[in-house]
């Protein structure tokens, strides 16, 4: 046995009832020793440690309503602990801690933008070759659509001043549309959380005015708009294409400016009254 | 009219004047607006805090003298500005006096400095416009709604606008550029890493791209537009969901020789292409507007 087949040999099996083949690596092998030794202690400090505090049950309530939201489970089991009224649970979430909500949210943003870029990386290292393709450029100028337009404008696939064939044989081969990777799960929890932790700390705004200034007021709230807008159009077409990258990072960039952007309109409501 | 009759009138009418202008007399003086001008020595790089929490312009010039000289413009009694000096550090805030909301005119703080040449910056105003020129310093400069004019600026520029836009002229060092509605005019840089991001404004980049810079520009909904000149270097990789990307440079972008496997998208339209030996790079998206590459004649 090679060291390499100890540490899978520990990995599924713990380090107890280890086979015999194992122990007579160990025997021989001070590396393995040391990792041994080493994962011995981490175990006996583990079990020093004091139980994990639950969470609260909001958390539950939380977790299951985006879960249900995202379509991954469907069963309606009771989350709440026995006992205690579903109502707490509600209006314990929705109590107005507007910071940490904002807080919380920039958190959610963040860790999102970090499983987008971590998952960029695994796409462009998974792709696998495929039927080369044509680059769809337009080789004369065109017209800016406009925001509304439904379809792309169909272009014509014309490379840079070459043949089509030739530019793609030159670029390399593109990945087909089943290796296009989804999002993970948590990818989309996170997503969720950051939406729904953006969205109640919108509805936390005051109505009135939130400065002095009637054209500061005016220019947050229609920048809130214009960005809710376009998270909405995001959102839906992430809905229909799940896997698709780059609306991904155009969500999750409105994301970090609308987590900004509450936080400027609190900070500015609180500076001024 | 009996004569005692056109003199009484003539005396109401005259009261009647006086007391509408000493009524208004208090009025007008409120708005008269006082100019002031504070001067702060400093030894080495100086480093200027401006939070103009109310409107108004800033306006930031340099000269060759090793002193600061901050002048404001304000309406007292509406706007208080407080300014101190700690070594080199020089920090002035500017809040409203008033309650209640306000025409941006009322409560206004215009600012107008002249700062050494070697200076940092740190600028933050509502609606008014901030304008620097000829200052090579570290910057931060923050709108809500003002515009933000940089003219012969150098150093690590981050502009952060909520719906102002910004116009660098002759720009060097580094720039980031974060906007929801502001667009971006990026005009003759000498910049060697371009970070812009608006989610509705629109982009233009017309210059030249140093050689191993990094220059990315990404635009919600507007229009990303960028501009090179024949003897530019650099890789390009242009990418939009629902926009076209527009290349009127064919001639002149040519396939990626680097050898590098560029996943094409299904979802969006793509180009990627080299322009001379390919050594700065280029990333340009728009969610649904349009990418247009042209060269400069």
């Amino acid at each position: 046995m090679q060291c390499k087949e100890l540490e899978a040999v520990l990995e599924s099996g713990g380090l107890h009832s280890l086979p015999s083949e194992a122990r007579a690596h160990l025997a021989g092998c001070s590396g393995c020793q040391d990792l041994l030794a080493d994962l011995s202690a981490i175990v006996v400090a583990a079990k020093r440690f004091p139980r994990e505090v639950t969470p609260p049950d909001r958390v539950w309530v939380s977790v299951r309503a985006q879960l249900e939201l995202e379509g991954i489970i469907r069963d309606r089991e009771p989350v709440v602990a026995e006992g205690v009224p579903w109502w707490r649970g509600v209006a314990d979430f929705f109590r107005p801690r507007v910071l940490a909500g904002v807080g919380a949210g920039l958190l959610a943003v963040l860790a999102g933008s970090y499983l987008v870029e971590h998952h960029g990386t695994g796409h462009v290292a998974e792709s696998r070759p495929a039927s080369p393709a044509p680059v769809q450029v337009s080789q004369k100028p065109t017209i800016a659509p406009a925001p509304s337009e439904e379809k792309p404008a169909v272009r014509t696939a014309k490379p840079l001043g070459q043949p089509a064939r030739e530019v793609a044989a030159a670029q390399g081969p593109r990945p087909t549309a089943a290796l296009e990777l989804r999002p993970s799960p948590s990818e989309d929890i996170y997503f969720g959380n950051s939406a729904s932790v953006l969205d109640k700390t919108e509805s936390s705004l005051p109505s009135r005015e939130l400065t002095n200034n009637a054209a500061v007021d005016a220019a947050l709230r229609q920048n809130l708009r214009t960005l809710n807008e376009f998270i909405a159009e995001c959102q839906a077409r992430l809905k229909q294409n799940p896997e698709d990258q780059l609306t991904r990072e155009y969500l999750n960039m409105a994301y970090q400016q609308k987590a900004e952007l509450l936080t400027s309109m609190l900070d500015s409501g609180r500076s001024e009254h | 009219m009996l004569p005692q009759q056109k003199m009484v009138r003539g005396l109401l009418s005259v009261v009647g004047a006086g007391l509408f202008l000493s009524a208004a007399a208090p009025a007008f003086a409120g708005t008269t607006e006082q100019q002031e001008e504070r001067h702060f020595t400093v030894k080495d790089r100086p480093m200027v805090i401006i939070n103009n929490i109310v409107n108004g312009r800033i306006e930031v010039k340099s000269w060759k003298n090793h002193e600061v000289v901050v002048t404001t413009t304000m309406v007292p009694g509406k706007v208080a500005v407080d300014a101190e000096q700690v070594g080199d550090r020089i920090d002035i805030n500017a809040s409203s006096l008033v309650d209640g909301v306000r025409q941006p005119h009322e409560v206004e703080a215009n600012f107008q400095l002249l700062v050494p040449e070697q200076t940092e910056l740190q600028l933050r105003t509502q609606t008014g416009l901030i304008l620097v020129e000829q200052v090579n310093g570290d910057m931060k400069l923050q709108s809500v709604a003002g515009d933000i004019n940089l003219k012969e600026v150098s150093g690590y520029i981050i502009v952060k606008t909520t719906g102002g836009s910004l116009v660098c002229t002759l720009c060097s060092g580094r720039l980031e550029f974060n906007s929801i509605s502001g667009g971006a005019q990026i005009l003759q840089p000498s910049l060697s890493n371009v970070n812009v991001m608006t989610t509705t404004g629109n982009i233009l980049y017309d210059g030249d791209f140093v050689r191993t810079g990094l220059y990315t520009m990404n635009s919600g909904r507007g229009v990303v537009e960028v501009r090179f000149s024949g003897t530019d270097s650099f890789d390009l990789n242009a990418q939009t969901y629902r926009g076209t990307v527009d290349n009127q440079a064919a001639d002149f972008l040519k396939p990626d020789t680097h050898g590098k496997h560029h996943s094409q998208s299904k979802f969006s339209h793509s180009l990627f292409g080299t322009v001379g030996q390919g050594f700065a790079k280029v990333e340009l998206s728009s969610y649904s507007g349009t990418i247009r590459i042209l060269k400069r004649d």
